[in-house]
């Protein structure tokens, strides 16, 4: 005889099927099991080139309200005048932003055409195959404008955005990823009023950096030499910390016998990083390990810190008129050079990049080539600060910018040659990094210097190498 | 022989319209429908998260592999998993205690009505209406040894650094316990006020103590509120992320990595979902385990309260 079933017996045989028929689509819908290939669009652009060929169409950018960006949404209108393609603009604040990028991409919807990139991200979202080789755009003249000279671009920071994604590949090899359109380099920003008044120079070597910072330092004047990040993130790392770990010689990796093998182990490179956390706890900001870089720029502007040594255009809005304490006081410095002379120096970039999954890839291109060219480059400029990443824009509109900023071209112009990520690429790069940080952290405090960069270097070159 | 009908009787007033049995049959369901949906809801994060910590799903591999319990040996292996695990119960129960303490006391004293008591229990309630991250933001502002304002009022200089690695862990449960000792005080107050007031009439006109009533009379019959309290708080800093996030991102060195900064670090920072999850999953095993335990005692107590079970 047939069992009738009970309504709860029912209900929850119902809510188990249920359950199981929701959860099996759902889960290989969610993007795990899989990635879609997206073919390069720039083939399907054929003929001359002409801005208005995707005229009626829409872009979609996903960025930060960053300088680079508000210096260019004035001129949005012009762009969409010169093309008729319209432009939507969603911002996400810089804090969020990485996460939201990292979920958009992974999920591969392609909402967002273009996107701002920093070129360490390049490593992680490249390999996936997240973002498009804009090297077949540059290429094609029925897609690229002939008056765009690609090659104005410094050389530093085309490379810096190109790689091939093969271990042991330096940078520059392979597709070109995003198209650099704002950078900064890291250099020494100063309270030159306070120097002026007591006769004092900035420090051109290390040896006599380390000593000037400490001889400035007075705890009970709340005044400090020199201040540099120090948080948790990778960030600590990139700015003052690899630009002169790269100027006294040392390097992150070398490739030798097919795997990545750490250099931060070296007794000399030890030495220079014990330096370097005695100096933040002796002639550094006290909460050192918390600092990321609004509080260096900031203890700069109140007059806490003397020197800063961080991106030039992370310091540079501190002395516009009013809008710090110590406004009008600073001044640049490229920093200690390294004991041959080096000004190697680590950049950032802000980047824009198109996404693979991209629904309008021609007029994402023909956005990223305009952002990205002299015309607009050279009227962003002066509307709000950022160094150019064009060679003509900087010898033209930029210099006119910096007349009441002394040392910022001099500094400039002494380092951008030796500009570049000083890095070496590789997927891990930001928990790597990260563990780096931490790893300063520890010795800061107390921690053996030789003991601890020993054990981070080891896991750090075993995460490299999978 | 004859036979009585029973009839049906029926309320006097407007004859209310007849349902066919078809629908009558299907209510049941249609009623729970909307259940249904919400449990589906709750469990698909949830399913997805566990499948995740099975895969070896990172943006480094986007086309990942079952690789079973290969995360759970990993991150069971890993000396920093137990770090966290140590710091988050650390946070958890040091937290919870303070405030529960803290916020018992303060309910009792605005119980004790007053003009003063009553624009405390006003004022009481701000922490609570500002989100976590911006308790973190104010507190780190607060903190900062250059132009804070505690080093400043307490006299500590600027070289005293409340988020050194001895001290950041002990920091951030005090802004936690800023933010949630008023949720306590609330909630043991109410708890409070709606207690009878028979027994302890009763025990004054016998001589009794205030501390006699506090200890054998108000405690007891408190006590299920309190737990609620506990429950709530635990839970919740078991799961700690934000205001520890702001103040030191989980630094310095891992003084301050909870398992939820640990999971965030794998999942988005470092973009190894796979490792997250596994993470997240562990997390939630200890949560489960621990609120299940809670639940058990609070029931317990409550029985207790009623009177129902014995000491």
């Amino acid at each position: 005889m047939a069992r009738s079933w009970s309504r709860r017996e029912l209900l929850r045989a119902a809510g188990l099927a249920a359950g199981a028929a929701i959860t099996a689509p759902a889960l290989s819908a969610c993007g795990v099991g899989g990635t879609t290939e997206h073919p390069n669009g720039a083939n399907a652009v054929s003929g001359g080139f002409d801005w208005r060929k995707a005229s009626g169409q829409t872009v979609r950018l996903l960025q930060t309200p960053h300088p680079y960006q508000q210096s260019f949404q004035p001129l949005l209108t012009e762009f969409t005048d010169l093309t008729g393609i319209e432009v939507v603009v969603d911002l996400v604040p810089e804090g969020a932003y990485f996460t939201k990028l990292n979920t958009e991409l992974a999920g591969g919807s392609g909402a967002h055409d273009v996107f701002m990139v920093g070129a360490y991200f390049i490593w992680q979202y490249g390999p996936p195959g997240w973002m498009e080789d804009l090297k077949p755009w540059i290429d094609n003249p029925a897609a690229t404008n002939p008056d765009y000279d690609f090659e104005d671009i410094f050389e530093g920071l085309r490379t810096s955005t190109a790689w091939d994604f093969q271990l042991g590949s330096p940078l520059g090899s392979g597709g070109q990823w995003a198209i650099p359109w704002g950078f900064e380099n890291n250099v020494i920003c100063y309270n030159k009023a306070f120097f002026d008044q007591r006769g004092i120079k900035p420090a051109e070597d290390w040896g006599n950096f380390q000593q000037l910072a400490i001889d400035l330092t007075d705890r009970a004047q709340n005044r400090y030499g020199v201040t540099f990040r120090g948080s948790k993130s990778w960030a600590t790392i990139h700015p003052g910390f690899m630009t002169q770990y790269s100027r006294m010689g040392f390097k992150d990796y070398t490739f030798a016998n097919g795997e990545l093998q750490a250099g931060m182990n070296s007794p000399e490179a030890i030495e220079f990083q014990k330096q370097w956390v005695d100096l933040a706890r002796v002639a550094g900001p006290t909460s050192w390990t918390t600092y990321e870089y609004p509080n260096c720029t900031t203890d700069l502007g109140n007059g806490n810190a003397m020197m800063c040594y961080d991106a030039d255009s992370a310091t540079y809005p501190k002395n516009k008129p009013g809008a710090s304490a110590q406004a009008g006081n600073l001044a640049w410095h490229p920093g200690p050079a390294g004991p041959d002379g080096s000004y190697a120096t680590n950049l950032w970039t802000w980047s824009l990049a198109m996404n693979s999954a991209a629904k309008n890839k021609l007029p994402a291109w023909l956005f990223i080539q305009w952002a990205t060219g002299k015309e607009a480059m050279s009227k962003a400029v002066p509307a709000a600060f950022a160094d150019p990443t064009r060679q003509s824009v900087f010898d033209g509109a930029f210099k006119q910018t910096l007349g009441a900023f002394p040392g910022y071209l001099e500094a400039f112009e002494t380092v951008v040659n030796s500009s570049k990520i000083q890095f070496t690429p590789q997927t891990k790069f930001f928990e790597t990094t990260q563990g780096w940080a931490v790893a300063l952290q520890d010795i800061y405090s107390g921690e053996d210097a030789a003991e601890r960069l020993s054990s981070f270097a080891s896991t750090a070159q075993s995460k490299v190498n999978v | 022989m004859t036979t009585v009908t029973k009839e049906r009787p029926t309320a006097p007033g407007p004859e209310l319209p007849t349902v066919p049995d078809s629908r009558r049959r299907l209510r049941p369901y249609i009623l729970s429908l909307p259940a249904l949906l919400v449990v589906v809801g709750i469990l698909y994060p949830f399913v997805l998260g566990a499948y995740y910590s099975i895969l070896n799903y990172a943006a480094a591999n986007p086309n990942p592999e079952v690789v079973w319990f290969a995360n759970f040996a990993s991150v069971l292996a890993d000396s920093d998993f137990w770090t966290s695990v140590r710091i988050t119960a650390v946070f958890a129960i040091a937290a919870t205690v303070i405030e529960t303490v803290l916020g018992v006391g303060i309910a009792l004293l605005l119980n004790r009505s007053s003009f003063v008591g009553k624009i405390f229990e006003k004022v009481l309630i701000l922490p609570l209406m500002i989100a976590p991250v911006i308790a973190g933001v104010m507190w780190k502002l607060m903190f900062n040894p250059q132009f804070g304002v505690l080093n400043y009022v307490l006299g500590l200089g600027s070289s005293f650094d409340w988020l050194s690695k001895n001290l950041a862990l002990w920091s951030s449960i005090l802004v936690d316990v800023w933010t949630y000792t008023p949720f306590v005080a609330i909630l043991v107050l109410a708890g409070i006020r709606s207690l009878p007031r028979e027994p302890f009439e009763a025990s004054e006109v016998d001589g009794a103590s205030w501390w006699y009533m506090f200890r054998r009379l108000m405690l007891p019959m408190m006590w299920p509120y309190i737990l609620v309290a506990v429950i709530f708080r635990f839970m919740d800093c078991l799961k700690a992320f934000d205001s520890i996030f702001v103040l030191t991102a989980g630094g310095p060195g891992l003084a301050t990595r909870t398992l939820q900064i640990g999971a965030y670090e794998d999942s988005i920072t470092f973009q190894n979902y796979s490792r997250g999850s596994t993470y997240m999953f562990l997390l939630w095993i200890i949560v489960f385990i621990t609120a299940r335990y809670l639940v058990k005692v609070l029931g317990k107590a409550q029985r207790r309260a009623a009177g129902a079970e014995e000491e």
